[in-house]
């Protein structure tokens, strides 16, 4: 073994400032990686960055769109969030997101036109949430008691999920399709009753549930005694066993919660901005970008809000770059991008280097089965 | 056979002087050791002697801190296992090294340099069947490694190293996870290969075994040799004092008192372990307020699975566990810990703490659900931070920071903050596996002393450990237990070396020796 030159070591307890200033440095690099991109294929990075800027902060039209686009991925982000801080692997974001807004179509079509607002929309989007467990369950439940993997489990249940989405409304009559749309098939609106208000541009009260949500979710981690159990779980579950908490239990509540959250993402989505099951509206990967915006935020609730709000710029900003001949997908280069430097980012909090001593003789360390027995 | 007239029979394998030290705790210290070729050598002694580390340094695992290794009589330093195996030596490790979605055969082939890229299933098939049969080894080479049983499992590991045609076999262990019928028929092939001309290392802490398979034994004790002999030789009673050594300095401590009531009594428990074997194997124990009980027993005898068992951590097959004269055998983890049994488990950060969270919340591990710690629902921080501030103080827990997570803390402090948990909750049995396993000696001391003012306070206390300094230090009665029955049982100032050594090492007390 050659001599090493950098050491790596397990940092003691990172300080706050680093917490905060390694995700903020990570979009840099990662803005700074998209500029040398952009430069590299003959764009005027400046320019182009200039122009995402306004699209996206630079009038109360664009900031609206910018927390629209932030709203479900509010969502999305805590329910990564929360499953990941349990050691859940919920990938299916994308699906229980879906089978939400199935549900919380469902019943606004089937709802009468004389239901009051509140109730109305109280009833919409609660069936998204449950819709989003449900389908989170069917994950959930076999990992639990028989041990199955959620990474698999979930993952092809994102693509049931949007065959079934898109079979509701272009491959069959279903109550979900418009009857009334003769030229392409479109979804059924839902009662107007339904629908949440909106109140700046096209911004609704939305926003304000998913916000609700995040810190809902933060206060229950950090303040109660079932949060406390849930922190312990995501520690070592044979030291929650050993406290006589019900680990099974405890998962599986956290995967139903984490697919209601991915599910309320897609009843906002309905009761909100579109107004009816649109399947190509609901298709934009909202869930994954979720789990990009959970790892960004450190699988912080409240981090996730501001965090959601940028992504939400970028994926606003998109089409604005089409006016000026720079391709959409140079966002979805950034965000791979900030998801790469955040990641790596988290090694170097968890992690400091230093010089080797110079006297000190480089020890044979012993193999990781090392029982020196 | 020994054969003292052909002088230049050169040992297989020779050591001399060899130190092997992790973290400036030795592990090996000047360690001579040699094996014949032909004979079946057993390396003896308690769990942390030091055995599989020296079989690591042969294997080419670890390298030698210091020291010399004579391989067929020449100086050799092995780089690494495969550098080993190519000269001919190679070891079957206590955790196989085996591919378990692979096939018998597949795994033979691994690693062989001769295997070129293309495979022929049916010739690698062949050739393992053929290896099997002649050693009257037994596997479906077809087989994938994760149908078969680990006594199968462990002889692909045998074969494996015979299809490599190595010439010294190191087993550490190996009847570990065997069922007698599977050790019988290990020992036998042990007899074959060593009669072909092989030289096989056998490691054990059993002493009958050590009769039946062995031509030589090598006691360590503490990382040294304490002496070899030929088997014949060898008297039990000789080799049971050689492995525990030292006479035993009977501790000064004010024996208990007064001993109250049966708090815990235990009555023909069976446990299994993970592999489906009656780890625990109907045991009766009972421990009184304010007495010790010390389970002593080599490690893999039971004593996990007796502890967990109680606690509720694992499934009871049958018997049934008292506490305070109420059947608790069939309770949730959580309903034990209310009717009041503590319990410090082997491992601090792998059960006992939450690794990740502060030194704060896991001293409210076992009581958040209760005020103050609780609040209805809610959680007072307050009183996390109050009560944790306390019971640091008053347990001397040193290097707590705010937001330090308790894994950052030392192996004492982590077990001082472990067991202040432990002893301040309403309790009347508290159960300790191995307490003072990897301490200091001040915290070592600290930790006894805070098991010892548990008795005198009328708490009766279960110790399962595996060292006897620790057991004789603090028990008031021994039972001793192998295969996860009880053997022997004495009061503690009544113990010899003698007696325990033999006892753990599976002779009844009855038998002669």
């Amino acid at each position: 073994m050659s001599r090493r030159i950098i050491i790596v070591e397990p940092r003691g307890l990172a300080p706050w400032w680093l917490k905060l200033l390694i995700p903020i440095a990570s979009v840099v690099a990662a803005l700074a990686l998209g500029a040398l991109f952009l430069m590299l294929t003959g764009n005027d990075w400046i320019e182009v960055y200039a122009k995402m800027t306004d699209a996206a902060f630079g009038s109360g039209r664009g900031f609206a769109e910018t927390l629209v686009s932030a709203t479900p991925l509010i969502l999305t982000g805590v329910a990564a969030a929360i499953a990941f801080k349990m050691l859940v692997w919920n990938i299916g974001g994308e699906g229980q997101l879906m089978v939400g807004a199935i549900a919380a179509a469902g019943v606004g079509i089937w709802l009468g036109g004389g239901t009051p607002p509140i109730i109305a929309i109280t009833a919409v989007v609660l069936a998204g949430a449950i819709g989003g467990a449900f389908w989170a369950s069917l994950s959930a439940v076999p990992k639990v008691y028989l041990g199955t993997n959620e990474i698999i489990t979930t993952l092809m249940l994102n693509f049931i999920a949007l065959n079934l989405m898109q079979y509701l409304v272009l491959g069959s009559f279903s109550p979900w399709r418009d009857p009334e749309a003769t030229q392409f098939p479109q979804g059924r609106p839902i009662i107007d009753s339904a629908r949440i208000p909106e109140f700046f541009h096209r911004l609704d009260w939305g926003l304000f549930i998913a916000v609700f949500v995040a810190i809902l979710a933060w206060f229950v981690i950090s303040k109660t005694r079932t949060g406390f159990e849930y922190r312990i779980v995501g520690d070592s579950f044979n030291t929650a066993r050993y406290a006589g908490i019900r680990v099974p239990k405890k998962v599986l509540g956290t995967f139903l919660l984490s697919g209601a959250s991915a599910g309320l993402a897609g009843s906002i989505l309905v009761a909100g901005i579109l107004g009816k099951m649109d399947p190509r509206s609901l298709d934009l990967g909202l869930g994954f970008t979720g789990i990009i915006v959970a790892a960004l935020a450190r699988l912080n609730p409240i981090a996730i809000i501001p965090v959601a709000i940028l992504m939400g710029a970028l994926n606003n900003a998109g089409p604005a770059l089409q006016s000026i001949g720079v391709p959409t997908a140079t966002v979805k280069i950034l965000q791979g991008a900030i998801l790469i430097f955040a990641v790596a980012g988290e090694f170097l909090i968890g992690n400091r280097f230093r010089r080797p001593r110079e006297s000190v003789d480089e020890t044979p360390e012993p193999a990781k089965e090392a029982s020196a027995a | 056979m020994p054969d003292t007239d052909q002088r230049n029979d050169t040992p297989a394998i020779e050591l001399r002087n060899i130190d092997k030290s992790f973290y400036g705790v030795f592990a090996n210290a000047d360690v001579n050791f040699s094996l014949a070729k032909g004979e079946v050598h057993t390396l003896l002694g308690e769990n942390g002697a030091g055995k599989s580390t020296l079989c690591s340094v042969m294997a080419g695992l670890y390298r030698p801190d210091s020291g010399e290794m004579l391989f067929d009589g020449k100086p050799t330093v092995f780089k690494s296992p495969k550098d080993a195996l190519a000269a001919g030596v190679g070891m079957v490790y206590q955790h196989f090294r085996l591919v378990a979605n692979l096939t018998v055969a597949e795994n033979l082939a691994l690693g062989n340099p001769e295997v070129g890229l293309r495979l022929s299933q049916s010739e690698l098939e062949a050739e393992a069947k053929e290896l099997g049969e002649r050693y009257d080894f037994p596997v479906d080479p077809s087989a994938r490694i994760w149908q078969l049983s680990v006594g199968q499992q462990q002889r692909v590991e045998i074969l494996k190293l015979l299809y490599r045609d190595a010439k010294i076999l190191i087993l550490d262990e190996p009847t570990a996870v065997l069922t007698p019928q599977e050790g019988e028929s290990l020992f036998r092939a042990m007899r074959m290969l060593a009669d072909e001309g092989r030289s096989l290392i056998f490691v054990s802490h059993k002493l009958h075994e050590v009769k039946a398979v062995s031509d030589r034994v090598t006691v360590l004790r503490e990382g040294r040799v304490v002496g070899a002999v030929d088997t014949v030789d060898a008297e039990p009673r000789d080799l049971a004092r050689m492995m525990v050594g030292k006479d035993l300095v009977l501790p000064t401590r004010k024996p208990n008192e007064s001993v109250g009531d049966e708090v815990l009594v235990i009555k023909d428990l069976v446990v299994e372990d993970d592999r489906g074997l009656d780890a625990v194997d109907g045991l009766s124990i009972t421990v009184n307020a304010g007495e010790v009980v010390g389970i002593a027993g080599v490690s893999g005898n039971g004593q996990r699975e007796l502890a967990q068992g109680i606690v509720g951590l694992m499934k009871v097959k049958s018997g049934s566990v008292y506490l305070d004269g109420t059947d608790v055998t069939k309770m949730s983890v959580l309903a034990k810990i209310k009717r009041g049994i503590a319990y410090v488990p082997q491992s601090r950060l792998g059960m006992g703490l939450a690794p990740g969270l502060t030194t704060e919340d896991n001293l409210a591990l076992k009581q958040y659900r209760e005020p103050p710690y609780s609040k209805g629902p809610l959680l007072s921080a307050a009183a996390f931070k109050q009560k944790g501030a306390e019971l640091i103080e008053q347990f001397d827990v040193r290097g707590v920071r705010p937001g330090l997570p308790i894994r950052l803390l030392s192996g004492g402090n982590l077990q001082k903050a472990l067991i202040a948990r432990e002893v301040v909750q309403d309790h009347s049995l508290l159960i300790a596996r191995s307490p003072t396993r990897g301490l200091d000696v001040g915290a070592t001391a600290t930790v006894r002393d805070h098991i010892l003012a548990e008795r005198d306070r009328g708490i009766a206390v279960l110790l399962i450990s595996e060292d006897l300094d620790e057991l004789l230090a603090l028990s008031d009665r021994l039972v001793v237990i192998y295969e996860g029955r009880i053997v022997g049982e004495m009061l503690a100032s009544e113990a010899t070396a003698e007696r325990l050594g033999l006892l753990m090492s599976g002779h009844q007390e009855d038998q002669p020796a």
